[in-house]
């Protein structure tokens, strides 16, 4: 079999080289956008050590989904899914002995990434400028919601305040939602989508500065803010705005043709932005008499009445008919699925981007992967780490005994 | 190459040859230039990329600038021309990195394909990027940023309770971008020795398979586990949380005018109530607890919502923060832009060009200490580069460029 041939499975041999191998990662995140990003450092082959706060150690242990919705620390599905590939230690960073062994780990690392904000981060040592005194040639990433400087660098927020802080916010919902609902607020993406992409940006700066390290470049700070990530992948109502002096709302962000529709059992998205396409769409409806090609050339005009028609239609068919059939006629036409129908796709499953992941507290589950592939430096998706479960291991590289780890344990550093 | 790039970004030294076009893939050809690479954007007046046109479904006239394809150099290749072909190969042997986001199969049939970059550039990286991935039954199915998302499953978790779900557009293609520039410099990461032994086999190529509906998937991990543990299907929740209350998005005094709220502690929800003055209703049983909240969080939305309009946005956002509670005004483009924390983040760099003026783009979510981050440069306009790529990077002659340019081979 050829190299390109082989390139399509996702299952590799764990022996197999990864592209950040050797790379020393510390993390020292909560909840989501932090240990997202560390959570594709991992994937990508890089050693990331998680720091969590005893006793509790990270609030998403206690936040679920649970098996049989008994909660549990070890047990909690967000922790699991967002902290694979990782080892795990507990140090607490309010107590002076635990900021000096802080520091110990940092000059052990290539990389620090931490969530604390302006004001906290400096008390607990993890101000940028200490810790590459700490170690000039660290990449000392920070990844708060406001960034590190600034009048909101103090801001408290979660999930839904950034991701209405970046502009999106205010523009969803449009289409069929707005249609039906158009008094009420606007909505958050669901899944806490911003705080994803916030961790993913993150991640994209830390490997560009690893990057310049491995090209000479010095150790440097980089600083991350949630709010910009959100705004510079939403970037088109200030391109909009500059350009055209519009203002855009939900109202005037809209697909005037297609967009959801709902089918027979559910909810398809179509989408014909190409003339060709709706030229299939039509030949696709069987060529009705309404369907003229003037309609599609002043769609502000013919909306309405085209999605009156086109719902009246899509409503008498199932989706998976309407997806395949429709593709087949070159019509861009997709079902919204359900977390159930995502977990059984054949497409995903084909692609082996689901991996059996097994805990020894939580049991063994099919998790998403990552979702990309590199060809020869695969992916690996294992377990997350229990509460401390690497103290012994990554203290004793500090070279303390096992009796000290064990009075390190009983006065609460670790 | 006298280009269009960044100076001393992280990624300078890498050249990018940037066939794709549209949003996402020339995002992540955008962010990689934000980083310092050399972006070569290749296109073609026989199809212009969609954002170089006005677009019937769009409904927006041709802007003067795009952001998407800011810092990149232009050069023209009619790619069904033999000698094109030649040239476009010759690019790719100069280059570190191709990027391209055509439906699996196209690259293969232009000539492009990874076995034939392979045999120019051996070491060569390829990102692509597909709606569906390079394999698998649904591969080479037609999609946009909305089918990414109703695919992956994002699209089901969004929208009211009630209602239909909704369409996530533009952060949904440009987070494809973003990871595609992820899995780029992860590759180019894997053909440097490592910062640290053991040093195993490194310098290979290889290609990359970006997934967009699979992202969309992977922003769910949660969600799955719930139905991988115990059968349950997530559904969408208008603005609640699993757990928060109150937790949305309230409206203000002023036209369209909205903030969003989150109380996730004992300590912020008596933060809440200090800032509203201490209304009677905050004392009831109802709301006694994060539980009791959260069972009666409609509400508590409405009683929350009679305080928040009589407040602006911001008025409601000051004094929430000051109690350390979080609260943000859900900010239209206008405002944005007028804000004074993203004035001093410098998160509209202004960009010169000689003819056209100034205008202000989007910068990168990130500051460097050393190695910086930015949009410095004017989107190029169509085969603007030619010359400074077919003639000083190539080396071909200035006359065999200016023919080429006649013969609609670098067209």
């Amino acid at each position: 079999m050829s190299r390109e041939e082989s390139s399509s499975s996702h299952q590799q041999p764990d022996q197999a080289p990864q592209a950040l191998a050797g790379l020393r990662v510390l993390e020292i995140a909560d909840l989501v956008a932090g240990p997202y990003c560390g959570k594709l450092l991992a994937a990508l082959g890089a050693d990331v050590v998680k720091v969590e706060t005893p006793p509790q150690g990270d609030p998403s242990r206690r936040s679920g989904p649970f098996p049989g919705d008994v909660p549990h620390p070890e047990r909690s599905g967000a922790y699991l899914y967002l902290n694979t590939g990782k080892r795990g230690v507990t140090l607490n960073l309010s107590d002076a002995q635990g900021r000096a062994l802080l520091a110990e780990l940092v000059r052990q690392s290539d990389v620090v990434t931490h969530d604390k904000q302006q004001g906290q981060a400096e008390k607990l040592g993890l101000h940028p400028d200490a810790l590459l005194q700490a170690n000039p040639n660290l990449v000392a990433a920070v990844l708060t919601p406001y960034g590190s400087d600034g009048p909101y660098a103090g801001y408290r927020a979660y999930d839904i305040n950034v991701f209405h802080a970046g502009g999106e916010g205010y523009l969803l919902p449009n289409g069929l939602a707005l249609d039906t609902f158009p008094d009420r607020a606007p909505i958050v993406a669901g899944g806490q989508m911003g705080s994803y992409q916030a961790g993913l940006t993150a991640a994209v700066g830390v490997v560009a500065a690893v990057y310049a390290r491995m090209n000479g470049a010095p150790g440097q700070a980089v600083d991350s803010s949630a709010q910009q990530a959100q705004l510079f992948v939403g970037y088109v109502p200030i391109q909009r705005l500059e350009a055209e002096g519009l203002v855009e709302d939900r109202f005037a962000r809209y697909f005037r043709v297609g967009g959801v529709l709902p089918a027979r059992d559910g909810y398809v998205e179509l989408l014909t932005l190409e003339r060709r396409q709706w030229d299939n769409l039509v030949h696709f409806l069987g060529n009705p008499e309404w369907a003229t090609p003037e309609k599609f050339q002043e769609p502000a005009r013919y909306g309405p009445e085209i999605n009156q028609r086109l719902r009246e239609w899509f409503a008498q068919h199932p989706r998976e008919w309407l997806y395949h059939e429709g593709q087949a006629h070159g019509v861009p036409i997709s079902p919204y699925y359900s977390p159930a129908e995502v977990f059984h796709s054949p497409q995903q499953r084909e692609r082996d981007f689901y991996l059996s992941v097994d805990h020894p507290e939580a049991g063994a589950y099919d998790y998403a992967g990552l979702p990309f592939h590199l060809s020869e430096t695969p992916e690996r998706t294992t377990r997350a780490p229990l509460l401390g479960e690497h103290n012994r291991q990554v203290y004793a590289s500090l070279g303390y005994s096992p009796e000290d780890i064990v009075s390190l344990a009983r006065s609460g550093v670790i | 190459m006298n280009g269009n790039s960044l100076k001393g970004g992280p990624l300078q030294g890498v050249r990018v040859a940037d066939f794709s076009v549209h949003a996402a893939g020339p995002f992540a050809g955008m962010t990689l230039a934000s980083l310092g690479a050399e972006v070569i954007k290749v296109e073609s007046s026989a199809r212009l990329d969609i954002t170089r046109r006005p677009h019937t479904m769009y409904g927006k006239p041709p802007s003067s600038f795009e952001q998407v394809n800011a810092n990149k150099c232009s050069v023209t290749l009619n790619l069904k021309e033999p000698r094109a072909l030649e040239l476009a190969l010759e690019l790719v042997r100069v280059s570190d990195l191709v990027l391209e986001n055509f439906r699996p199969g196209v690259m293969d049939r232009l000539g492009l394909g990874y076995p034939q970059l392979r045999e120019v550039k051996p070491d060569v990286i390829m990102v692509s990027l597909s709606s569906n991935g390079q394999t698998g039954p649904e591969s080479r199915y037609a999609g946009y940023a909305p089918m990414f998302a109703a695919l992956g499953g994002l699209g089901h978790l969004t929208g009211y309770a009630d209602g239909p779900p909704v369409e996530l557009r533009h952060a949904m293609d440009h987070t494809g971008g973003m990871m595609a520039a992820l899995a780029a410099v992860a590759a180019l990461c894997a053909k440097k020795p490592p910062l640290y032994p053991p040093l195993p086999q490194w310098g290979l190529g290889q290609r990359a398979d970006v997934s967009v509906r699979d992202i969309a998937t992977s922003f769910m991990g949660p969600a799955l586990l719930d139905y991988a543990m115990n059968g349950r299907e997530g559904h969408r929740q208008g603005n609640s949380d699993d757990s928060m209350a109150p937790h949305g998005v309230y409206r203000c005094a002023g036209e369209d005018a909205w903030v969003s709220i989150a109380v996730g502690s004992e300590e912020e929800w008596q933060g809440l109530c200090r800032a509203l003055g201490y209304p009677a209703w905050a004392g009831e049983p109802g709301f006694g607890d994060a539980y009791q909240r959260w069972l009666n969080r409609e509400s508590l939305d409405q009683l929350l919502e009679a305080w928040t309009v009589q407040n602006t946005p911001q008025q409601v956002t000051e004094l929430l923060q000051a109690e350390g509670v979080a609260a943000f005004p859900s900010l239209a483009a206008d405002q944005l832009m007028r804000d004074p924390h993203l004035a001093a983040r410098d998160a509209f760099p202004t960009v010169e060009h000689p003819e056209k003026g100034t205008q202000r783009a989007v910068a990168p979510p990130w500051q460097f200490s050393h190695s910086p981050s930015g949009i410095d440069g004017w989107t190029p306009d169509l085969g603007e580069h030619n010359i400074d790529v077919f003639h000083g990077l190539l080396g071909l002659p200035e006359s065999e460029v200016k023919a080429l340019e006649e013969a609609r081979v670098i067209w």
